[in-house]
């Protein structure tokens, strides 16, 4: 009681915010049940308007990463690939073989680094010698990585645009597409030429890394034994030529799975190629410039700007839609399901309770999934020693540096991660919200107003943040449908869709009037 | 005393000379491009159609942008307050212009009156929280007000006055500014302001209340310790930046055929950000140069390379802010000595003095 009370003291305005932000949601809940004539489902626009809450929540909360303005357009790529994975495996996998063949040069820059440091090469050269490797980059990825076959759509024709293709999918009337071949140079030649260009790459950033740092003693850097790079190297190529090889079946064997795994696979390539971007992003343009934050904000933008120009040249400006999965999406007998049991048999995509229906992807699934993620990410933070690294190497990278800590890769390894969970919020909320290429920006300005009202420093303030900004949705929106009473006027006032955002932005502008540094961001 | 008198003229004259042969340049140009192109005169004053009339066109889109640019650039250049909600303020005034030009039929006057309001109306309630917030919160602030400005125009309850997603169309500007019929009249009209409200920026900077401003940036804490209530210089600061923002946004209603809604979006602030980063953060002519180079560097990309131009300035854009931060003008006075010994370096070379003359 004591220490409760003294806690009381110490918090005195997070308190009083607190509780009023209760009153208000007690309030708002009183309105709901009032609105509702019938005793009996008196209770069924309160519990499904405060699930609906969490399971926006759940979305927004998986975007929590400090300072990354991108955030929302890695979502918004999330969304895009997993569309493309389920719409047209062939194009998947048809791009996956110079992907994974592009990354692969880059493993080696471990054992360049350590030859190059062992050459001892004069400053003139060390200097001059990355700008021909760059050149000659260039020119071997501009010859051979426009010759790769990727059969994929064609923006520029009717027939063959995304959108024809993905309602002729959902009709049920998929034509496989011919699969595209190398022309002009023999097979063998275009992937050695990729692999060529991917190791010329790798060596290109390994010299100008070196070359930067030249000065400093960045030599007693790499510790690692040199064979490791070389095996993931091999593996790595491996498994591009693997794919390569086995193009044509794998992709037959995708087109027949059923909807469900194929969804599957594409949350990972999803979450894959999110990190993969993220891991991109953070080292060539976020580490130079760590400590200024203004800038890292600013670049950010850029960025953000980058890939959503990037997505609208590849997949066009059109909006799509991605269906379900099968698990969820029965309609059919026995639905919708009375029990749990029911559920599981149907494979309902509503489920009954109190009188009314609840989506079984959107607001269960969706929420459940959404609390793994915040438990899982909670528990990496607080109670491995990789969170132990990441909190140190915020308060004091140096000190963590000193006692022989590679920070830069811990925290390259963080920044992947979460622009993985960003990414993987976008195509787990595909389904329900839809592709457009300003999916991105909507879901920025939720998440910087969730950011700014739990503290721009603080995971569990993050988290609170989402919930009442996806709450406070749910809300404006349920009382768009039923309306308002206020006193004096005679139609009912009815909160238009356009509110909903501006009613966020006022609970952020409340709660930082109260408490600049967000509710439990701590001040600097 | 009269002498005297005629002295501080020259000086004055001396110290702006960059200034007053550019602005001799912009006077001249239409008529320059006209030569060119081999049109006469007598058709350039009639404003007909041609190569004359496009390029006009082109200059007159760079003053709107370095009118837009100098307003950011006092409040995140000179003020030090990072805003990603800039936008907002161009777009009130070019959808205030449109909506009253179009739907009500005000005419020019009372609707710069209102747009002027309506700047310091936004600019307070971008300010309810500047007492408060510093830095990053405040730039997280101002993008969530910008944005639901955003979703607001582009709704469908607005569509009846804006135009939705489409853009606000059909707006029929007043005769004496026609940027069709008087084009011409147009162009002059834009120099003027650009270089009117240059003028005062520079004044503003220049004065005690800019002079504390560029303290607030430098150390805000500090400018507090000195006495200053550093709120109301703030405040001052947005304000000012808000009209003139708007009035540019006004100059871009009139001027384009469609208002769109992309120029309220976070884009539209990163152009600005784009344009005083690529002629230096903080100075007021590299405002004026990376307006010119921003526009030109995008017609040229989007001739060249259609749609993908976009994804090729933000490219720019990242490769300017990591290796080239203090722009074109802020290097340009950094490294002047460099480039100038440079410079004589490579001209003794090649006539033959040798590095001891020079240096």
């Amino acid at each position: 009681m004591n220490t409760l009370l003294q806690s009381f003291r110490k918090n005195r305005s997070l308190w009083t915010t607190l509780v009023a932000l209760l009153f208000l949601f007690v309030l708002a809940v009183l309105g709901l049940i009032d609105q509702d004539a019938e005793g009996g489902a008196r209770y069924k626009n309160v519990v499904f308007t405060i699930l609906r809450g969490f399971s926006t929540g759940s979305i927004i909360f998986g975007l929590m990463n400090v300072l990354n303005m991108a955030h929302g357009a890695i979502f918004m790529i999330g969304a895009y690939v997993g569309w493309t994975v389920i719409v047209r495996p062939d194009t998947a996998v048809d791009t996956f073989t110079p992907i994974v063949l592009l990354a692969s040069g880059f493993l080696l820059a471990p054992i360049w680094h350590k030859s190059i440091n062992k050459l001892k090469l004069s400053s003139r050269v060390s200097r001059l010698w990355p700008w021909l490797s760059l050149a000659f980059t260039l020119v071997v990825l501009g010859f051979f990585v426009p010759q790769y076959p990727i059969t994929s759509w064609n923006l520029g024709s009717y027939e063959t645009t995304p959108v024809n293709y993905a309602f002729a999918a959902s009709q049920g009337q998929v034509v496989v597409p011919e699969p595209k071949l190398f022309q002009g140079i023999s097979p063998l030649l275009g992937l050695a030429g990729i692999i060529l260009g991917s190791i010329l790459a790798g060596l290109t950033v390994t010299g100008f890394a070196t070359s930067r740092r030249a000065n400093l003693a960045g030599a007693a850097m790499q510790t690692e034994s040199s064979w490791k790079p070389l095996i993931y190297f091999g593996l790595l190529v491996f498994l591009g030529l693997l794919v390569f090889s086995f193009n044509t079946p794998i992709s037959e064997f995708l087109y027949s799975l059923d909807s469900t795994w194929l969804f599957i696979i594409a949350i990972l390539a999803a979450v894959i190629t999110g990190a993969g971007l993220g891991a991109l992003i953070e080292s060539s343009v976020i580490r130079p410039i760590y400590e200024w934050h203004m800038y890292v904000l600013m670049l950010t933008m850029g960025v953000n700007v980058i890939i959503v120009e990037g997505v609208r040249s590849i997949w066009g400006a059109p909006e799509f839609t991605m269906h379900r999965p099968s698990v969820f999406a029965g309609t059919g007998e026995g639905c919708p399901a009375e029990s749990l049991s029911a559920l599981i048999e149907f494979k309902c995509s509503t489920i009954s309770v109190l009188g009314g229906r609840i989506r079984t992807y959107n607001e269960i699934f969706i929420t459940i999934l959404g609390f793994i993620v915040l438990v899982a990410v909670w528990m990496l933070l607080q109670r491995t020693r990789l969170g132990m690294i990441v909190r140190a190497g915020v308060q004091d990278s140096e000190m963590v540096k000193a006692l022989g800590i590679n920070v830069q890769k811990i925290f390259t390894i963080v920044f992947a991660l979460g622009v993985g969970l960003a990414a993987l919020g976008g195509v787990i909320g595909a389904p329900s919200t839809g592709l457009t290429t300003a999916l991105g920006e909507s879901l920025l300005i939720n998440m910087l107003v969730a950011l700014a009202i739990g503290g721009l420093t603080s995971y569990p303030g993050s988290a609170v943040g989402a919930l009442m900004v996806g709450l406070l949705q749910q809300f404006v929106i349920k009382y768009g449908q039923i309306g308002i009473n206020i006193p004096f006027m005679e139609e009912p006032f009815k909160p238009s869709p356009p509110l909903v955002p501006a009613m966020t932005v006022l609970l952020m502008v409340v709660v930082l009037l109260i408490m600049p540094n967000g509710l439990f961001g701590r001040s600097k | 005393m009269e002498n005297t008198k005629e002295n501080s003229f020259v000086r004055a004259i001396k110290s702006n000379q960059g200034l007053i042969i550019t602005i001799l340049c912009l006077i001249a140009l239409p008529f320059v491009i006209a030569l060119i192109n081999g049109q006469s005169f007598s058709s350039l004053l009639a404003n007909e159609p041609g190569q004359a009339k496009f390029y006009q066109g082109l200059i007159i889109e760079i003053f709107i942008l370095a009118i837009y640019a100098l307003s950011y650039d006092l409040l995140f250049g000179i003020t030090g307050l990072l805003s990603f909600g800039h936008a907002m303020f161009f777009g009130v005034g070019a959808y205030l212009t449109g909506i009253l030009l179009k739907s009500f039929g005000w005419t020019l006057l009372p609707i710069l009156g209102v747009v002027a309001v309506a700047g310091v109306v936004m600019a307070l309630i971008f300010s309810i929280v500047l007492p408060r917030v510093k830095g990053i919160t405040f730039a997280l602030v101002t993008l969530g007000i910008a944005q639901v400005f955003h979703i607001v125009i582009q709704s469908r309850e607005m569509a009846k006055f804006a135009g939705a997603e489409i853009g606000l169309q059909g707006v029929t500007p007043p005769d004496f500014l026609n940027p069709i019929s008087q084009r011409l009249r147009f162009y002059y009209f834009g120099l003027v302001a650009v270089f009117v409200v240059y003028l005062f920026y520079k004044r503003f900077v220049d004065s005690p209340t800019g002079h504390v401003c560029i303290a607030i940036r430098e150390n805000e804490d500090r400018a507090t310790m000195l006495g200053y209530n550093t709120f109301y210089y703030k405040l001052v600061a947005l304000i000012i930046s808000a009209i003139t923002a708007a009035l540019a946004g006004v100059m871009h209603g009139i001027f384009s055929p469609i208002i769109r809604p992309g120029i309220t979006g976070s884009g539209f602030t990163i152009a600005a950000l784009l344009m005083i980063l690529m002629g230096g953060i903080g100075t007021l002519n590299g405002a004026l140069i990376g307006a010119a180079t921003f526009k030109l560097l995008s017609f040229l990309l989007e001739k060249w390379f259609g749609g993908a131009s976009q994804v090729i300035v933000g490219l720019v854009y990242i490769l300017l802010v990591l290796f080239l931060p203090y722009g074109i003008v802020g290097t340009w006075r950094l490294r002047r000595l460099q480039i100038k010994q440079g410079w004589t370096d490579l001209i003794g070379r090649f006539t033959g003095k040798g590095r001891a003359e020079s240096s």
